[in-house]
């Protein structure tokens, strides 16, 4: 008698790994209790309607056991160090070609960019031992880093800007009074 | 009493909750208590966010137990209150009775 998969996935995506642990444990024991009592659909629906209810509780106690900082840090350190570090390599190596200096990048670059924001990215999230927060660091990290270059591509320079200067170093220092 | 230490009503529930509950108070037996007692639907993440602070106010303290195959093979964490939170419930009943004190029950409709 299993609950119901996605309410499932969503309660482990949104606590913590120490909460996830006795939070699903209890509400697997409750779902059991009551789909031996009430029915399974009975079951089903009251798993559903208790992990809808406990999101926000659940991000906030996840917020306060400092996990979310770690992985926001872990975010903004693999989107804006390979940017920064492809951004530079890409200005020289475009300075060194004729008739190529100050044109616009083509998409393929900004696309191997991305790619390399959300493998680093995944990278700093698999050092936490958690495959499920590797996951959810890549893709927000390649959110985040198509967010970066659109804008640095188009009409907003100035955030691209802040993203690599501003956050890097902040991340940096996050990360590293967390793990001290 | 500074103010960061005054006790919330639903901190109050819980705290009597893992009170009545003694060995086995774990977060859905402590929901489960407060709804058949008082009527209130809660969520199960309230409970464990009130149990979290009241933790960090070092009311209560929370130990794991080992996993269990009803439970999915999940560990239960229980709680149990300390002498501060013992203090704190005993100190909450005492200004309520003193509140109380005087007022006859069941009041009077309120006039305009």
């Amino acid at each position: 008698m299993n609950p119901p998969l996605m309410a499932r996935a969503l309660l482990l995506a949104v606590a913590g790994d120490d909460q996830a642990e006795f939070v699903a444990g209890d509400l697997h024991e409750e779902f059991v209790f009551l789909c031996q009592t009430r029915g399974r659909r009975a079951g089903r629906r009251w798993y559903v309607w208790q992990v809808a209810r406990s999101i926000l509780a659940l991000l906030g106690l996840r917020m306060r056991s400092g996990e979310v900082a770690h992985v926001f840090a872990a975010t903004a350190l693999g989107v804006a160090i390979p940017l920064l570090l492809l951004d530079r390599l890409w200005c020289f190596v475009y300075s060194q070609i004729p008739l190529k200096d100050g044109l616009h990048r083509a998409p393929g670059f900004l696309a191997a960019n991305v790619i390399c924001a959300g493998l680093c990215a995944a990278f700093c999230g698999a050092t936490a031992r958690s495959l499920r927060r590797a996951v959810a660091i890549a893709a927000a990290a390649a959110l985040a880093a198509g967010f970066a270059l659109w804008n640095s591509a188009g009409a907003a320079p100035a955030l691209y800007v802040c993203v690599i200067l501003l956050i890097a170093p902040a991340s940096s220092l996050m990360a590293w009074r967390r793990f001290r | 009493m500074p103010k960061g230490e005054s006790l919330g009503e639903f901190e109050y529930l819980v705290l009597l909750a893992v009170l009545r509950l003694d060995a086995d108070a774990y977060g859905m037996r402590v929901r489960r208590e407060i709804a058949e007692r008082t009527g209130r639907d809660v969520a199960i993440g309230a409970v464990y966010a009130t149990l979290d602070r009241l933790e960090s106010k070092r009311l209560v303290k929370g130990e794991w137990s080992d996993p269990t195959p009803e439970r999915g093979g999940r560990a239960k964490r229980r709680f149990h209150l300390t002498g501060a939170g013992a203090e704190a419930v005993t100190r909450e009943r005492q200004e309520l009775a003193s509140m109380m004190e005087g007022l006859v029950f069941p009041l009077p409709r309120a006039t305009r």
